[in-house]
């Protein structure tokens, strides 16, 4: 009889640490937030013709290797778009047309802002990936999450 | 005479060409197929390419799917998997259409116009007639065109057992915000 209530007891015990671990890990996996892409090691570090040639020459492949990896890009701001609540930063290839477009991380917004057309800034961010735009006939290349890398 | 008249035709033609059609690269749209039971599958894509025909109200757009940003990076996950938008095999969703009351709006005078928009919005490689009611709105030469509308994703080959659980919307709510300078 004691034996059967201590197993009683220890399947009971075993039950409720099963359950708060279930939950633990649900409240963690639902809660969890992309870290702050400042405090990110980038993967790869380029100049931005030579990431928009690499789109140029092979978009699936250039995909393969470079989608939803933290990048750090370096280039020439070509121009600085605004609207409502966005301000992304826009490094394009003058000869063909073809971009990168980088939108910033709420907390790092304001960078955006400070930013002039011409600077020469290397801004790190998860790279979206690439295609070929029929409307702009040019390859365009999207980063999300970004900030300015120092 | 002749060849210098027909070259400033020529320059003054493709020029107005040119004019009729704005374009951006830093339209938004808005992803919303949250539920009660779960507030996260939302997202944003603040790099979406867009064209606005200001002659005849042709109206088109392209989004990379992996552009969504979601808050969870569990959600955006599996939003890009093959279970679900299958980002790797359809990278891009696109909508080709018009304003069809292009006529009713004056694009020389502020203001806010509704827009009746009608065109084909192709996502995870299906293309489906869409027709929703928008705006757009004139200021100086800014032209912003609004629209939201719902989709049935079932219509688009997306299904699942988080959309059979009432995880994720059968409809879920797509805000367009589009502004051309």
């Amino acid at each position: 009889m004691r034996i059967i209530k201590r197993s009683i007891k220890q399947i009971v015990i075993a039950s409720i640490i099963i359950v708060v671990a279930v939950i633990t890990v649900i409240l963690f996996v639902f809660n969890q937030k992309f870290t702050d892409t400042t405090k990110e090691k980038s993967v790869y570090s380029i100049n931005v013709l030579d990431l928009i040639n690499e789109f140029k020459k092979n978009d699936s492949l250039a995909n393969k290797k470079y989608a939803e990896k933290i990048i750090t890009v370096i280039g020439l701001v070509t121009e600085i778009e605004t609207a409502d609540t966005t301000t992304n930063i826009k490094m394009a290839d003058t000869t063909s047309g073809s971009y990168v477009i980088f939108a910033f991380q709420q907390q790092n917004k304001h960078e955006a802002k400070n930013i002039k057309k011409g600077d020469k800034v290397a801004i790190k961010g998860s790279c979206s990936g690439g295609a070929y735009s029929e409307i702009l006939e040019a390859e365009f290349i999207t980063f999300k999450r970004c900030a300015l890398s120092k | 005479m002749k060849k210098t008249i027909l070259i400033l035709a020529l320059a003054l033609v493709s020029s107005t060409i040119f004019a009729q059609k704005k374009t951006t690269t830093s339209g938004t749209i808005n992803f919303d197929a949250t539920t009660t039971l779960d507030p996260l599958p939302k997202a944003e894509n603040k790099t979406v390419v867009a064209a606005l025909d200001t002659k005849n109200g042709a109206i088109a757009f392209e989004a990379i799917m992996k552009s969504f940003s979601f808050a969870n990076p569990m959600m955006q996950e599996h939003f890009n998997s093959s279970k679900w938008i299958d980002s790797d095999k359809f990278p891009t969703s696109t909508f080709k259409g018009t304003i069809t009351n292009f006529s009713a709006i004056n694009l020389k005078k502020d203001g806010t116009y509704p827009a009746d928009v009608t065109g084909d919005l192709t996502i995870h490689g299906i293309t489906k007639s869409v027709t929703t009611k928008g705006s757009v709105t004139v200021n100086g030469k800014v032209i912003a065109a609004t629209a939201d509308f719902t989709i049935k994703v079932a219509d688009y080959g997306i299904t699942g057992q988080a959309i059979e659980a009432g995880k994720v919307t059968k409809e879920p709510k797509i805000i367009v915000a589009i502004e051309f300078k």
